[in-house]
């Protein structure tokens, strides 16, 4: 295992206007399993490969435990990568993908040979061994994937979407079988993903990019609960945070935000002063509806009612305004009718023009 | 008065829809009998005797069959040693066009080295340029490294030609990125990536490449004529215009064998690497 530190790491692509990656600086600790979330073309899997050396960075430095990695080899930096697509080799067999790294190690046979059964076992492809590639389907393609990665073990791994490519069912199912494989071969891992719930569920800590640029780090739930700025709320969380945007607005010692549509009471907190720009973000699972009307928010006509089982996402309309609920499954809503929605303070995030949080 | 429609027969019906089909299959015929024809005739003429080769009627299928030509191609000529000299020069610029090609094609299609492009516009132009056109720079240029009339003078001039070269770049250039920089994480080097990662997939190319190489290397005439003059440096093409006199009758029969014979080599390595291009595909190795 290895700590990682990157310190004002730069990627310019030539002929590309803006930085792939930008004055990105970060400490990932040794052992932990740090998840690199956001949008498609952030910048992240660009940072992965520079972990990995498959990139130079235009400026900065890629440090493992303190030792400058930036002119070492990515075969010498006992890193592993499991690719997006897999790149697993389509002219050798399940055993010879699995046994190609430490070939080129010159292990000797008989090691090799014992660490590719035990690697194959952690991973249940014993019978696939002796299988091509070609014949595999997406989901043993996969493990074979894992299982060219962990088989050296190395001291960082590096996942590039992983599980990007499988259906519903098997990816919930592998994720498991990733956190296990974590737990049972540990070591560092730097996984990236646009998929909020793989990064919910499987990290210690989560690092957000947008436009090549970390807007936040924390822990899962930390992130959540005080996203940083508009994008980490709206880009966490299924479905996202609600935003409402207006004016600050002081009436008879209460605070209101005002705007078409809508009219809320956010207290008499320090917000920002009387006039300026402001935005709401509430959670779905934070608000509460009534059936009388009343509420923080006021009165909001019910647009569509989704079932999910357990519960259900009430989308609603206020003028301009859209907000979406989810309450218990019990609860009887019909299409049209009025209903109070009202939250509690300090469930709400509130965001200056900016984008960035302000208030606690 | 009303006018009754019958339906159409179903054997009409049958007849319309096989009629473009039946047009296929005879086009197919015709255009088979064209490029059968002749060899059908070479290998005919190589199994009878001169005297009855013009004889009208002809006879097609000499019986018992003749394989006089046969023993005097083998006894009389240097033939054997035509043969040797023309699959040894042509194994040889086979193997090192494929090496050399598929180096070049990896180096271009993934490399990025400063003339890269220049150099590629260089060797396409060189592609343009007609090989008549090169016969006599190229036999100057033999002459002045003194390899004129020696084996080099078969080999090296061929190894000049750039197609090999443009035909595994845009193999290389194809095959996803993601299994080099895999091989790269996994340990391996720039010759260890080519050596094994590239040539088993871009397998397809390279078969391109020794097919193409070897029969046109096999049939060439004009170079060998031009920068050979021993007896003992004729290749087969040079060696079989040898056998028509200058003056007197020409014994077609001997010619007919030899030709029959000269096609083996061929045959054998057309269908040799065919199988060859049922090479896994590079996208088995990703996502399913």
């Amino acid at each position: 295992m290895a700590a990682i530190k990157l310190t004002g790491i730069v990627k310019q692509y030539r002929g590309e206007e803006r930085p792939a990656v930008d004055e990105m600086t970060l400490q990932i600790e040794d052992g932990e399993f740090f998840v690199l979330l956001g949008p498609s073309g952030c910048g992240k899997s660009t940072l992965l490969k520079m972990i990995a050396g498959l990139e130079e960075p235009t400026r900065g430095t890629v440090e493992f435990d303190g030792t400058c990695v930036n002119y070492v080899e990515p075969g010498d930096r006992n890193v592993a990568l499991v690719f997006q697509n897999y790149a697993l080799y389509p002219h050798m067999s399940v055993r010879r993908n699995i046994d190609f790294p430490l070939k080129m190690r010159k292990m000797p046979k008989a090691e090799r040979h014992a660490a590719c059964e035990s690697a194959a076992a952690a991973l249940n492809l014993q019978r696939l061994l002796d299988r091509p590639v070609s014949e595999l389907s997406g989901g043993e393609r996969q493990r074979v994937a894992l299982g060219r990665a962990i088989v050296r073990q190395p001291e960082v791994m590096l996942m590039d979407e992983p599980l990007s490519n499988l259906d519903a069912l098997l990816r919930v199912q592998t994720r498991e079988e990733l956190l296990r494989l974590h737990r049972a071969v540990p070591s560092t891992v730097v996984y990236v993903t646009h998929d909020q719930v793989e990064a919910m569920t499987m990290a210690d800590r989560i690092g957000i990019m947008e436009a090549g640029e970390l807007v936040q780090v924390g822990r899962p739930k930390d992130v959540y609960r005080q996203p940083a700025s508009r994008f980490v709320a709206g880009f966490l969380g299924s479905p996202p945070m609600g935003f409402l945007t207006g004016q600050v607005e002081e009436r008879n010692g209460s605070v209101y935000l005002t705007g078409p549509g809508i009219k809320i009471d956010i207290g008499a907190t320090a917000r920002p002063p009387s006039g300026s720009a402001l935005t709401i973000g509430l959670r779905p699972e934070h608000l509460r509806l009534t059936s009388d009307g009343s509420g923080r928010a006021g009165a909001w006509t019910v647009e569509l009612v989704e079932a999910l089982g357990a519960d259900q996402l009430v989308s609603l309309t206020a003028g301009a305004a859209r907000l979406r609920a989810r309450v218990d499954a019990t609860a009887e809503f019909s299409e049209g009718s009025q209903v109070g929605v009202d939250f509690a303070l300090e469930d709400a995030r509130f965001f200056g023009e900016d984008g960035r949080a302000v208030g606690s | 008065m009303t006018a009754v429609t019958e339906p159409e027969p179903a054997l009409r019906r049958r007849l319309a829809r096989a009629r473009p089909a039946v047009l296929t299959a005879v086009v197919v015929a015709v255009a088979c009998l064209f490029a059968i024809g002749p060899f059908a005739y070479l290998i005919s003429a190589a199994f009878k005797h001169s005297l009855v080769l013009f004889s009208y009627p002809p006879h097609w299928i000499e019986w018992p069959p003749y394989f006089g030509n046969f023993r005097y191609l083998l006894e009389h000529t240097a033939f054997l040693r035509w043969a040797s000299n023309s699959l040894g020069v042509a194994a040889i610029v086979t193997i090192a066009k494929v090496l050399m090609d598929s180096m070049a094609g990896y180096a271009f299609a993934r490399m990025r080295f400063p003339g890269r492009t220049l150099i590629m516009a260089v060797m396409a132009t060189g592609i343009m340029v007609p090989t008549a056109v090169l016969i006599v720079p190229l036999y100057f240029l033999v002459k002045s490294l003194n390899i004129f009339d020696t084996y080099w003078a078969l080999v090296l001039p061929p190894l000049a030609n750039p197609v090999g070269v443009f035909i595994m770049w845009s193999y290389i250039s194809a095959l996803p990125p993601e299994i080099e920089q895999a091989a790269r994480i996994d340990g391996c080097g720039p010759f260890q990536i080519y050596w094994r990662m590239v040539l088993p997939l871009a397998q397809r190319g390279l078969v391109v490449i020794a097919t193409y190489t070897f029969l046109v290397q096999y049939g060439s005439f004009v170079w060998p004529l031009v920068g050979t003059q021993s007896s003992r440096l004729f290749v087969l093409t040079t060696g079989l215009s040898s056998l028509q006199p200058s003056l007197g009758a020409t014994n077609w029969g001997v010619i007919s064998a030899a030709c029959v014979l000269s096609m083996i080599p061929i045959v054998v390595v057309f269908f040799g690497l065919q199988r060859l291009f049922r090479a896994a595909p590079a996208a088995a190795g990703l996502k399913g």
